[in-house]
């Protein structure tokens, strides 16, 4: 009994019920040569259809990914201080990239602190973000029933106020004689006025989570959604119980989504800059951010701030590459 | 960094980093660059790489101060317009200006008065406007630069030299302004505001009166008020301040061990009050939120209005030193080449220096013109400003008394950046 549980946890793609049909198509890839010509005839239909999201995503991805890449390795107008993107790779220039590795590693560095927190702040924020939205995003698949619609909206509801303006919100909340600390003292939780808003990284990170969470509940509920119950239901008539089964069954299916939700998540808090700002302002929690933006404003160093942007993009870009190689190699094996 | 960097149009401002000072460096750069004009004859355009290192101070384009003044040279094929032109007939006067700097009832009145239409275009930072003007897409009429812009925009010939004839209300100006010297002759540019950089506090939360201590730029480095200090998101204005407090006036100094100084007094500050560094001081000490503010004179001007009902006006203090010896800076007012409607820019220069409209556009702006008819009795009078804010007033002597942070030499501009930088970013 157990077996067959755990044939299904390694295979989370290959067990639920809407899944069938994508097996069968990838089947039907892999005798491509057998095709008929009606086949053909969809694929080119599907194939159409995908054009304009790869000529947007061309336009607001790879075009301003190459600027970037033209202002890091461009040259500056001396008089206007003003970036000067250099279009031709073969003219480009390395000296932004060197001047950044200089401040990271050379004898005059200053992004260690900031690399270093930017990492730490992010890691507990996610591990923050998972641990509360996980639950939340279970229950309302499992347990909100007809009401899952009103909780749904409800989670979207934050979309539907700008970033900016929760944020400054937070920060009339967290004034010293706010209602954060209004309500921790009626509860007796502090025993003074906490100046949350005075450079402290535990409101740097509240706030990663807050303004982050709802995009990763999503991703989990539409993940937990999809996990057939019926499942769950084999797991209980053979024997398992709830916490077992939740333990075997649901978290295995749903490591997928988790791992891609964090994406979600991660990436836009380890690039994060305004949250910090607003909430803090303080050089002892500037994350890489901050130093990006910080560049970008300054007169010549455009090039400097780009190069930075890019050299983050490459890091982050391992763990994404892993992740795809490892999704690659999962549906390969399980096919 | 501008008083008005930053800002949204909803008048909170948003948070930036580094700052429009950083282009101080620009005449300092441009000073290599002109360099390498007289030598080849033609502008030199760029350097390789995005590293400023490149380009040193030397010959060629001026750095402007008071004891060497400027005078910009004109250029064939940019000449000023002919004298006696009637306005632009139906014409959109466009404006190119920094978020919330200007009375949009200014300018609707202007337009009455001269029948045409106008749209103000807003940027947030120096840097994002010269881009945009360099790339020649833009065709904007008036521009509001600051002083350390000329060098620059003079030579690549962006600005377009003024004809005097357009605009007799420079007479209106103090007469430092007449004949700045940043700009000798006014040839490029007419003045727009002037303001002071001193201290914000909250009268009910710090006792200690910056007037009667001994060294008032020291006032953020107490460990008591931890929390609640802040300076300004700049990297002159913050690094002066700590010179300051260590008794140099020189904001303009380019010695290593003086700027090195500084740099640890921002990092005792840090350890001392975890200080913010951020430009809502207009915002943040009315609200409580800091008691101790780096601040501009325009900003806690503006302050008042940010107070939360029931607050009293009083609670809000700026100081400046009473002889004027502190950080004095102003923006201009400047016809750009390629914008289409030149008379009506010559003639909104002209409408902008006239006393009564610069009384209303403070009414907005907070900030005050340089000009001989606007006297802290006259804001009192009008209501415009508490009597407990008119230390936020400029007066003429400060133009001459205060202390300038002008366009650095380049070496010196990046020891200036790196030191604000391994601070602000790096601690």
């Amino acid at each position: 009994m157990t077996t067959a549980v755990d044939n299904r946890s390694g295979d989370p793609g290959a067990h639920g019920r809407g899944r069938w049909p994508v097996l069968r198509r990838s089947a039907g890839r892999d005798g491509r040569s057998a095709a008929p010509p009606e086949r053909w005839g969809l694929r080119a239909l599907w194939v159409t259809l995908a054009a304009p999201g790869a000529v947007w995503l061309i336009i607001l991805f790879v075009v301003p990914f190459y600027v970037m890449l033209a202002v890091a390795a461009g040259s500056v107008n001396l008089l206007l201080q003003s970036p000067v993107p250099v279009w031709n790779p073969l003219h480009w220039s390395g000296s932004s990239f060197a001047a950044v590795w200089h401040d990271i590693v050379g004898p005059q560095a200053f992004l260690g602190p900031p690399i270093v927190r930017t990492f730490v702040y992010t890691a507990i924020a996610a591990v923050l973000s998972l641990a509360i939205a996980y639950p939340v995003a279970y229950f309302v698949t499992r347990y909100a029933g007809r009401r899952k619609t009103l909780f749904l909206v409800l989670l979207i509801a934050p979309f539907w106020v700008s970033y900016m303006m929760r944020m400054l919100a937070w920060i009339d909340l967290l004034q010293q004689n706010g209602y954060v600390n209004r309500v921790l003292s009626l509860l007796h939780l502090v025993g003074h006025q906490v100046n949350w808003l005075g450079g402290e990284a535990p409101t740097v990170v509240l706030g990663l989570v807050y303004g982050y969470i709802p995009y990763l509940i999503i991703v989990l509920f539409a993940g937990l959604d999809r996990i057939d119950p019926s499942l769950l239901e084999a797991a209980r008539d053979l024997g398992l119980g709830r916490w077992r089964a939740f333990w075997r069954v649901t978290l295995p299916l749903s490591k997928s989504t988790i791992v891609a939700g964090m994406f979600i998540t991660v990436l836009p808090m380890l690039g994060d800059y305004f949250t910090n700002q607003l909430l803090s302002g303080t050089p002892g929690t500037t994350m890489i951010g901050n130093t990006i933006e910080g560049l970008l404003q300054s007169p010549g160093q455009q090039g400097q701030g780009a190069a930075l942007a890019l050299l983050l993009l490459v890091v982050l870009l391992v763990p994404m590459v892993y992740y795809a190689s490892a999704t690659a190699r999962a549906s390969r094996e399980n096919i | 960094m501008h008083p008005r960097e930053g800002w949204s149009e909803g008048g909170r401002r948003l948070p930036t980093g580094m700052s429009r000072r950083d282009f101080l460096s620009r005449v300092g750069i441009g000073a290599a660059a002109g360099g390498l004009l007289a030598a080849c004859g033609s502008p030199s355009k760029a350097s390789p790489g995005g590293s400023t290192t490149s380009a040193s101070a030397g010959g060629g384009v001026p750095l402007p101060r008071p004891n060497h003044p400027v005078k910009w040279p004109l250029f064939s094929g940019n000449e000023p317009i002919k004298s006696g032109l009637a306005p632009e007939k139906g014409a959109t006067l466009q404006i190119y200006n920094w978020v919330a700097y200007i009375n949009e009832s200014v300018v609707k009145n202007f337009c009455k008065k001269y029948q045409c239409k106008y749209q103000i275009t807003t940027f947030n930072t120096m840097e994002e406007a010269i881009a945009k003007l360099a790339s020649g897409q833009l065709k904007f009429d008036i521009f509001f630069p600051t002083i350390d812009e000329i060098g620059p925009l003079v030579e690549e010939k962006l600005m377009r030299p003024l004809n005097h004839s357009y605009i007799p209300n420079i007479a209106n100006a103090w007469p430092d302004y007449q004949n700045p010297f940043y700009d000798q002759g006014w040839q490029y540019s007419v003045p727009y505001t002037i303001y002071t950089t001193g201290m914000a506090w909250r009268k009910d939360h710090v006792p200690e009166n910056p007037y009667t201590m001994a060294n008032p730029w020291a006032m953020p480095w107490q460990s008591k008020y931890k929390g609640k200090v802040a300076i300004l998101d700049d990297y002159r204005e913050g690094l002066s301040l700590a010179l300051m407090k260590n008794g140099i006036f020189d904001l303009n100094t380019t010695s290593a061990s003086q700027i090195a100084a500084a740099g640890q007094q921002l990092r005792d500050l840090q350890s001392l009050v975890s200080v913010r560094i951020d430009n809502n001081d207009y915002t943040d000490v009315p609200s409580g939120k800091t008691w101790i503010h780096e601040a501009w004179s325009g900003d806690i001007a503006a302050a008042p209005a940010y107070l939360p009902k029931g607050t009293p006006v009083d609670v809000v203090g700026y100081w400046f030193p009473a002889n004027g010896k502190g950080p004095v800076n102003n923006d201009l007012i400047t016809v750009l080449a390629g914008g289409q409607n030149p008379v009506l820019a010559h003639l909104f220069q002209n409408y902008l220096l006239d006393s009564d409209n610069a009384i209303e556009n403070y009414s907005y702006t907070g900030y005050m013109q340089p000009l001989t008819a606007i006297t802290p009795q006259r804001l009192v009078a009008e209501k415009l400003l508490p009597t407990s804010l008119m230390s936020t007033v400029v007066l003429p002597s400060y133009f001459r008394r205060g202390v300038l942070e002008l366009e650095l030499p380049a070496q010196a501009n990046l020891a200036w950046e790196q030191t604000w930088n391994s601070f602000s970013k790096g601690l």
